[in-house]
């Protein structure tokens, strides 16, 4: 018996060895896109941030002035400032708006009140369309002459509450921010569903049998179990207000119009990287470079940040 | 083993569909055409996509001459023209004949050698002096031959006037009456917005020469000999904060599209705006009566027409071809070439007295050799970063939904002008 299984037990150690080195293997066309496409354009953008620029053509080697320059020289810091807070804007109230009203539908859709499978796919629905469709759809019930959100407004007797929506800049930011929440809803409240979807009917059963409130099943039970999938949104929301540029692009353009109301960091490095959109602006390619740098070590920490933090809230529990 | 085989199988593709891209676009990417050893192809990079059938045209008849010259018209997107050309040149490669931004934004490439310099060839002497400025760089060589110009005016709606019984105003205050009667006749008299930037550095174009009196001071300011502090220039942009009452509502909202669509429509009696305008205008509306006027100048001159040359063709430094390239250019310096271009393009010809099927170009092109003033920030305040022509479009922004008033747009824009324009520091 064991002379005859001797030589499968050879064999199959030959093989487990081969599948062990070559496991290593697999992960090289991966890695090799990864380094195309994400490693390459980081260090190129970290290089050229060193570099002075005069126009499109790189000069001197000028270290950290770039980045100096970015904080101090009017009038880019005081744009850099403004862009900043804006986004501030875009993380809180998309946090509050979007994120708060998703969670309340996904509430909703998971208590299965009638008509819940229709709310879930209209919820979903402005998801289906690009950000550029978007943009220009809102752009247009936004207009202020012939737009349909003053007309309708005017329809109801309420002249007085008609605006220029995205011209006026008291309500031009508020108002993309707004069209930005009603386009991520359908989204996090996918996320939501699914976190409610996946707390175990039992503790929640048991819980209504100890005695527990519907508000105490909520803040108790089901508000901490929802825990990763709240962080993995506040994540994602993180991210994208900090990225934010389509909507923005596509609404305004890339003056961050008017007067700088709507300006978000994307936008600005789009304006000093490429020169914007109006004829006659010329780049500025170094400090453009450094945004893009300050712009990714602050999303990667705060993110790193954001996520160990979770874990550990995950593991307490 | 099978699945190993398959996954092994399957990055080994990715790989090759990698590296085969890799390869495609250093060889795809590349203008010569080297196949084919007796005929040579030059192509044309431009933001003119709308353009092409009839470039198509001009290539046409450039072959009748040089049939053993092909040529490629090879446009991209307006908006990402810039972005596509940098990082082509950049890389070596690029269109053997460059269409150039007017201007400091096209000079910048030359600056950068990316452009080679066609001093002396045939036919440049055909424009005048300052058309050729357009793009000729700082060391006074010229990279560009000139193809059009560009006008800026008012338009109005020859129906709406006839209807409140107007005439094209002879001087500033006429024109102020016409605003007025317009006004309290319920009609909105300008069709302007302000959401755009561009917009307001183009209407400043028209509505400020009649307040600064014209070519002299332009001629001054461009040698720093006065600044934007000058009278005559706040008076200029305190006009532009004066004409706000004429007018839509909710101008501080509207973009291009939206006050093109108020003057179409017949909403609106007066538009200013560029000749570029009328091949759109009259596809909107074939039955709109379309005039213009210069503008009347508010201290005693001569009435003014703001143009600028608005592009110019010039040829890649790094280009295999550039004999050939030279040939083409050449040809656009000839009268054939302007008269094709302005019957197909319906636009002004840079090439000075090139008549056109179209009486409204033609009048417009009259009244540029006896009224042309330059769109001066454009045509000097076009460098900085952001550039001064950019600063005085966000500063008046700002002044028309209140958060800035006439002395901080002329404060802004003349600290910012003196950090990069040396006749000022």
């Amino acid at each position: 018996m064991q002379i005859e299984t001797n030589t499968p037990i050879v064999k199959q150690k030959k093989t487990r060895n081969w599948k062990r080195w070559a496991i290593h293997l697999f992960p090289i066309p991966a890695l090799l896109i990864f380094s195309i496409f994400i490693v390459y354009p980081l260090v190129a953008a970290l290089s050229y941030s060193f570099y002075d620029w005069n126009g499109i053509t790189r000069g001197a080697f000028v270290g950290l002035a770039n980045f100096i320059d970015l904080f101090t020289l009017q009038p880019f810091s005081n744009m850099f400032w403004n862009a900043a807070k804006n986004n501030v804007l875009y993380f809180v109230v998309q946090m509050i708006v979007q994120n708060g009203i998703a969670f309340v539908l996904a509430f909703i859709i998971y208590k299965r009140i009638k008509g819940s499978e229709f709310l879930k796919v209209a919820y979903f629905l402005p998801r289906l369309l690009s950000v550029i469709v978007v943009g220009f759809l809102w752009k247009l019930i936004l207009n202020p002459n012939f737009g349909a959100l003053n007309v309708i407004l005017g329809e109801f007797g309420m002249e007085s509450l008609q605006k220029a929506w995205l011209g006026d800049p008291k309500t031009a930011l508020m108002a993309i921010i707004l069209v930005n929440c009603w386009f991520g809803i359908g989204f996090a409240m996918l996320i939501f569903l699914a976190g409610l979807q996946s707390i175990p009917k039992e503790l929640v059963e048991a819980a209504k049998l100890d005695g527990a409130n519907g508000a105490n099943v909520i803040t108790k039970i089901i508000l901490p179990l929802m825990l990763p999938s709240i962080m993995i949104m506040t994540v994602l929301t993180f991210i994208q207000s900090f990225e934010a540029f389509e909507l923005v692009y596509a609404m305004q353009g890339s003056q961050g119009e008017p007067y700088y109301s709507t300006d978000l960091l994307a936008v600005f490095f789009y304006r000093l990287a490429f020169g914007g959109s109006a004829a006659g602006d010329s780049t500025a390619v170094g400090l453009g470079s450094a945004l893009a740098v300050v712009l990714f070590l602050f999303i990667a920490t705060c993110t790193a940040l954001l996520l160990k933090y979770m874990q550990k809230k995950q593991v307490e529990m | 083993m099978k699945g190993i085989g398959r996954i092994w199988l399957l990055s080994l593709m990715a790989l090759m569909l990698i590296v085969s891209a890799a390869c495609s676009n250093e060889s795809g990417g590349s203008n010569s055409d080297n196949n084919d050893e007796d005929s040579v192809t030059l192509t044309i990079g431009s933001w003119r996509t709308e353009d092409s059938a009839n470039y198509q045209k001009v290539i046409e008849a450039f072959n009748e001459k040089h049939p053993e010259i092909k040529v490629e018209f090879k446009p991209s997107k307006n908006t990402e023209y810039n972005t596509i050309l940098n990082t082509s040149l950049q890389a070596g490669e690029g269109p053997d004949i460059i269409h150039l931004r007017p201007y400091a934004p096209g000079l910048e490439l030359a600056k950068a050698g990316y452009v080679e310099p066609i001093d002396g060839l045939n036919g440049l002497d055909t424009f005048p002096e300052e058309t050729l400025q357009a793009s000729r760089g700082e060391d006074g060589k010229q990279y560009g031959v000139p193809l059009n110009l560009s006008t800026t005016q008012v338009f109005y709606n020859k129906a709406i006037f006839k209807e409140h019984g107007l005439e094209e105003p002879k001087t500033w205050d006429e024109f102020i009456a016409i605003n007025e009667k317009l006004k309290s006749e319920g009609v909105t008299p300008l069709a302007f917005g302000t959401k755009e930037g561009w917009l307001l550095s183009l209407a400043h174009g028209i509505f400020g020469p009649a307040h600064w009196g014209g070519n002299d001071f332009v001629e001054k300011i461009s040698k720093g000999e006065t600044d934007f502090t000058s009278p005559e220039f706040v008076k200029s942009i305190q006009v532009m904060e004066d004409l706000k009452e004429y007018f839509p509502n909710n101008s501080e909202g509207l973009g291009m599209e939206d006050i093109r669509t108020l003057f179409f429509t017949g909403q609106a009696a007066m538009f200013p705006l560029g000749s570029w305008e009328i091949e759109v205008l009259r596809e909107m509306n074939p039955d709109l009566e379309l005039g213009f006027f210069p503008m009347p100048s508010a201290v005693g001159g001569e009435p003014t027409l703001t143009t600028w040359v608005d592009g110019s063709f010039g040829i890649n430094a790094n280009s295999e071809h550039k004999e050939e390239a030279k040939k083409f250019l050449e040809f656009l310096t000839t009268e054939e070439f302007g008269e094709l271009f302005t019957t197909n393009f319906k636009m002004i010809s840079a090439i000075p007295g090139v008549q056109s099927d179209n009486e409204l170009v033609n009048d417009l092109s009259k009244a540029v050799s006896d009224y042309s003033t330059p769109y001066m920030m454009l045509v000097y305040f076009a460098g900085g970063n952001p550039s001064s022509k950019v600063t005085i479009e966000t500063e008046l922004q700002g002044m028309y939904i209140g958060e800035q008033d006439v002395d901080g747009v002329v404060k802004t824009l003349q600290e910012n002008t003196e950090a990069w324009f040396e006749p000022f520091q």
